[in-house]
């Protein structure tokens, strides 16, 4: 090729390159907008020089990404609920003279409702829960059998670490039974079997000789009281006046316990429906009070409560934490906008699902709120004696 | 402890023990129990292992050896049951008196007059029509917790 030609089709070539380079350029380097640091937060870890601040850390759980963030937005929410009060809000037209008064409306607060699963009560979370209930900063709880006998045991005779991958026959050979990776032995039921049937004899006698109707809330109520263990957030339930709610009583060694006691002595009943009028009714009689859900984990106890606030068109603040999905469609893996469709959680809810493990995400969250809840005022009782 | 079914006193005696203790562990299929106050003979014996329900357990189904009902249990596999003492005797029988009693010779010469006629409809008709025709007939009354019922019947008259 001649020399002229060579140097023409070469800076063709050039020319070309270069407009490739820039189509390119154009699509990568596409200019950004800017994000206003006032509607999105500047992702920024916590820095540990400056030592070792519980509360500090906790803060820059928002700024953290990814569910540190949802969890640090979890501990916010709840800190919403605990300091929302009626005098927020301007007095509705028709409201009496003594809910007008200042210092009441001062005085009434979010009713909060606290589920989770019994594993979570096998484990060091129950201490936790414990603390919530001993300072009565949650009013209605609900969870499940386990939930109910894990920490009746706990009094009796300790839970231990195992392991998860402990070999089944082996365990059940030696009468150990596995919780994930904690062991609870088989001695520690017959404690609790030991400790339970002279109470369960007794509350029969009740019912026939007094006419008292059990449910599952009274019968809870009752062990709370017969525990009389300082560790027991059964027994700061009791003392406290915090409803229990789990109308699946039967399904753990509760029933196990149930079922033999009414082979020897038969007649003891509970009454599941007394207590769906008493848990929908903790939603719906709280007058011009907010409600608020804490659920950590999934099943029974996030169903249950979830679906007494739909009997008041939803609960106005929603934190769930468990590590459940919703592709599957099931109820414990569904988000807060699930339950908004179905008036569980009002559609102008703030709401947020930590999707971390439970016992990771408990305890900083609980710290965080009872630092916060300090100056935690009862809320008043007067708008709940309208209850049934 | 219910005595419905105790229709009748019982001359039992006075020193002896109705039932004697055996562990519930060791009461098998064919065994007697007494379960709430009733003699039983057991048709089924199923036991769990000590777990979540608590202590190892025997769970026992039961018919009462006089009124067959079923009843049924759940025992401690540690704990002590109560086994009724079951003992039948041979009586000859020699009469049946209008208001349902029924006289029986017993080994020295009296007579045992405090029996009724046995509820069981097969025993029933089997007695009546025999004593009718005259037959010789002995029968066999099994006795348990104070309580005593006909349960069989022989012929040992000439055929």
């Amino acid at each position: 090729m001649p020399q002229e030609e060579m140097e023409a089709a070469g800076s063709a070539g050039e020319k070309r390159d270069q407009e490739t380079l820039e189509s390119v350029r154009s699509v990568v380097f596409k200019p950004s907008i800017s994000l206003e640091e006032k509607r999105f937060t500047k992702v920024a870890g916590y820095d540990f020089n400056q030592g070792l601040d519980l509360l500090g850390l906790l803060d820059s759980l928002s700024g953290t990404g990814f569910q540190a963030s949802n969890l640090g937005d979890a501990i916010e929410i709840v800190n919403q609920m605990i300091d929302w009060r009626l005098s927020h809000q301007s007095p509705t037209e028709d409201c009496g003279e003594e809910v007008r008064n200042p210092a009441y409306r001062e005085s009434v607060g979010c009713k909060i409702f606290l589920g989770f699963t019994s594993n979570l009560v096998s484990s060091g979370i129950r201490e936790i829960i414990r603390f919530l209930v001993q300072h009565s900063m949650v009013e209605v709880l609900v969870t499940t059998a386990g939930g109910i006998e894990e920490d009746l045991i706990k009094c009796l005779a300790p839970t231990y670490r195992g392991d998860f991958s402990l070999p089944g026959a082996s365990l059940r050979s030696k009468g150990l039974n596995r919780i994930g990776n904690l062991l609870v032995p088989n001695d520690n039921y017959c404690k609790f079997e030991d400790w339970i049937m002279p109470i369960l004899d007794q509350m029969l006698t009740e019912q026939t000789i007094e006419n008292v109707i059990w449910t599952p809330s009274k019968v809870i109520a009752r062990l709370g009281k017969e525990i009389n263990d300082e560790n027991s957030y059964l027994y700061w339930a009791y003392k406290n006046g915090v409803s229990v709610y789990c109308p699946a009583l039967t399904d753990g060694s509760l029933g196990d316990m149930l079922y033999c006691h009414s082979v020897r002595n038969p007649g003891l009943l509970i009454d599941i429906v007394q207590d769906i009028r008493a848990m929908n009714g903790e939603a719906i009689h709280v007058d011009q009070r907010k409600t608020g859900i804490i659920i950590i984990g999934g099943g029974l106890p996030k169903h249950h409560i979830c679906n007494a606030n739909m009997f008041r068109n939803g609960a106005d603040y929603a934190v769930y934490i468990n590590t459940a999905q919703e592709f599957d469609g099931s109820d414990s893996g569904a988000q807060p906008d699930e339950a908004i469709s179905w008036g569980k959680i009002k559609g102008s809810a703030k709401t947020t699902k930590a999707q971390v493990l439970q016992s990771r995400g408990c305890p900083p969250a609980v710290e965080e709120v009872a630092y916060h809840n300090l100056n935690w005022l009862e809320p008043t009782t007067l708008m709940d004696q309208h209850r049934l | 402890m219910s005595d419905e079914e105790h229709h009748f006193e019982s001359k039992a005696d006075a020193g002896a023990s109705k039932t004697f203790p055996q562990q519930a562990g060791t009461i098998r299929k064919n065994g007697y129990i007494v379960i709430k106050g009733r003699a039983c003979k057991v048709v089924e014996v199923s036991t769990s292992k000590t777990g979540k329900h608590g202590h190892a357990k025997c769970h026992f189904v039961a018919i009462d050896i006089f009124n067959a009902k079923k009843l049924e249990d759940i025992v401690p596999s540690s704990h002590n049951c109560d086994v009724p003492h079951v003992n039948r005797t041979d009586y000859q029988l020699i009469d049946i008196s209008e208001d349902g009693f029924i006289s029986l010779l017993t080994d020295n010469g009296s007579t045992k007059d405090d029996l009724r006629l046995p509820t069981d409809e097969t025993l029933l008709a089997q007695i009546k029509d025999g004593f009718a025709e005259g037959k010789d007939l002995v029968v066999t009354v099994m006795s348990a917790m104070g309580e005593e019922q006909i349960c069989a019947l022989k012929d040992v008259g000439p055929k």
